[in-house]
């Protein structure tokens, strides 16, 4: 990501980092780049679940 | 005299023989805790009132002949995210500096309800996430074997205070590798059990979904005393198994015959390129096993990457959702090794999240097909001996991939085990690794590996 996208990212998010960190920022950016492209992999629609829910018999409050 | 160094097993079987009083070998702990905790940082709040008030207690329970077993009367600390009534939990961070709980957390009281002697309340990295730091209330915990090096993290305190004798067990927590990590750096046993084998609730969060309770001592049967206790269902934790608690300490047997192995090599040949002394103390290990009746074959899955990109996208959305309203309102209160992490979370999107959610439950699938004629893996626990604690870049989490994530993705039983040292006098671990809730032969092929090699004969010289 660029210096620009980052700004534009924590303006975003609200968060107020420090500028000498911005640009440590911009250069890490990649690892999270590569890690969100490892995830994603083709998949059918209906390849789910993941982690959904299962709630015990008495969840209900019965 | 007490001697500096001794086992929970050890005590136990003094104390319950009478030899040794609860209330003497807190003294002697309180004592090593205040020649020691200047240069180690193992602790970052001592309790001497309230431990000498609960040894006073155990004694006289002891005395009357009410005995509760091998944790009653021995010293232990708790991480700073353990909650404990009446006394602040801060996670090490400026952020919760003034927080003090109203109860203990479930597993706290659990190993008080078993006689245990809380010490006080060990470092870690802020929030179990940002360190090492040095920009916190608190300094950083130092590894023993070199108080130059890091102690791993972010157990770091419990992986400094169990080395030096300045207690015989403590609490840990695991959410990529906090347990292992420090237990590996620091040459101490630690086991991350099953996922909902041990309650959360009184913990602070690092990730829900991701996080484990569980014991760090000097070996797997001071593990197995830990785990017996804080083990158990919670309905606080939605996460909370309702499984029946073996006795993990019957399990011990000291034989592994038939036991069937499989080695992870790549993880740490290619995927994350350990040392050379790492990688010839597992090849050791791997053959002390076979010599030992278990059988060792070389298995191969998936990439390291693949295992840990899920589990660090996971573990850091999680994170940045607890602490989004602080780190809004209050971000340079954050250490900066915290909120530059948790600054980098917040670029993945709610797709990237769901994905690595997907992935994860790939990764468990694909876990269980490999060990499926298998009853253990085992592979390296971290790619070399203790870094120095100065040099530890601020993103290392995600420049290479996390030997211990897998293992929290996959929700399985893991444990570090020290299998050596380096010329310099630094610890070296593998990591081993069961089923889901079957964490007692992991306990047990690690006891057996302890008691067949020299390595817990050996402590810091400090």
């Amino acid at each position: 990501m660029t210096r620009q996208e980052i700004d534009a990212a924590m303006v975003r998010l609200g968060l107020d980092v420090p500028e000498k960190e911005r640009d440590e920022l911009v250069g890490a950016s990649r690892y999270i780049e590569e890690m969100a492209r490892l995830v994603k992999k083709p998949r059918w629609v209906g390849a789910e679940p993941a982690h959904t829910p299962a709630f015990p018999p008495n969840s209900k409050g019965e | 005299m007490i001697p500096d160094f001794l086992t929970i097993a050890e005590a136990a079987k003094l104390i319950e023989k009478k030899e040794v009083s609860p209330v003497e070998l807190t003294q002697s702990r309180l004592q090593r805790i205040e020649k020691l905790n200047g240069q180690l940082h193992a602790f970052i709040r001592v309790l001497p009132d309230e431990a000498h008030a609960a040894a006073r207690t155990a004694e006289s329970e002891i005395m009357a002949g009410r005995y509760k077993g091998p944790l009653h009367g021995i010293p232990i600390g708790l991480k700073d995210i353990y909650e404990t009534a009446g006394i602040p939990t801060t996670g090490h961070s400026k952020v919760m500096q003034d927080h003090v709980p109203k109860a203990d957390a479930f597993t706290v009281t659990k190993l008080k309800g078993a006689g245990g002697v809380v010490m006080g309340k060990l470092a870690t990295h802020e929030f179990a996430l940002g360190g090492p730091s040095f920009d916190l209330p608190w300094p950083p915990a130092r590894n023993p074997w070199d108080t130059t090096r890091f102690t791993g993290g972010s157990s770091s305190g419990t992986g400094a205070a169990v080395p030096a004798g300045l207690v015989l067990g403590g609490t840990g927590s695991d959410t990529g590798g906090s347990i292992r990590g420090p237990g590996a750096y620091c040459g101490i046993a630690g086991i991350k059990p099953t996922y909902g084998l041990c309650s959360r609730a009184g913990i602070l969060p690092l990730a829900f979904s991701l996080d484990h309770a569980g014991p760090m001592a000097w070996t797997a049967e001071d593990c197995a005393i830990m785990l017996q206790a804080m083990a158990g269902h919670d309905p606080a934790d939605p996460a909370s198994a309702k499984v029946a608690i073996p006795d993990f300490r019957k399990a011990l047997t000291g034989d592994v015959k038939g036991l069937r192995i499989g080695l992870i090599r790549h993880f740490y040949t290619t995927d994350n390129e350990a040392n050379a002394a790492t990688h010839d103390a597992i090849d050791a290990a791997a053959k002390q096993y076979e010599a030992m009746g278990a059988s060792v074959r070389e298995i191969t899955v998936s990439p390291l990457a693949e295992w840990a990109a899920p589990g660090i996208m996971i573990m850091m959305a999680e994170a940045y959702a607890i602490h989004e309203a602080n780190l809004r309102t209050r971000f340079t209160d954050f250490g900066e090794a915290f909120r530059d992490r948790m600054a980098l979370a917040g670029l993945w999107t709610a797709s990237d999240y769901v994905q690595a959610t997907r992935r994860r439950r790939e990764m468990v699938d694909e876990l269980d097909r490999a060990m499926a004629s298998l009853d253990l893996v085992m592979t390296a626990a971290a790619p070399t001996e203790a870094p120095q604690i100065d040099e530890v870049p601020k993103f290392a989490i995600m420049e290479r991939p996390s030997l211990t994530m897998p293992f929290n993705v996959t929700g399985s039983p893991a444990m570090s085990v020290c299998c050596g040292f380096t010329e310099a006098g630094l610890p070296l671990s593998f990591q081993i690794v069961g089923k889901r809730f079957d964490d007692a032969t992991v306990l047990r092929a690690a006891d057996a590996y302890e008691r067949a090699t020299p390595w817990r004969g050996r402590r810091p010289s400090l």
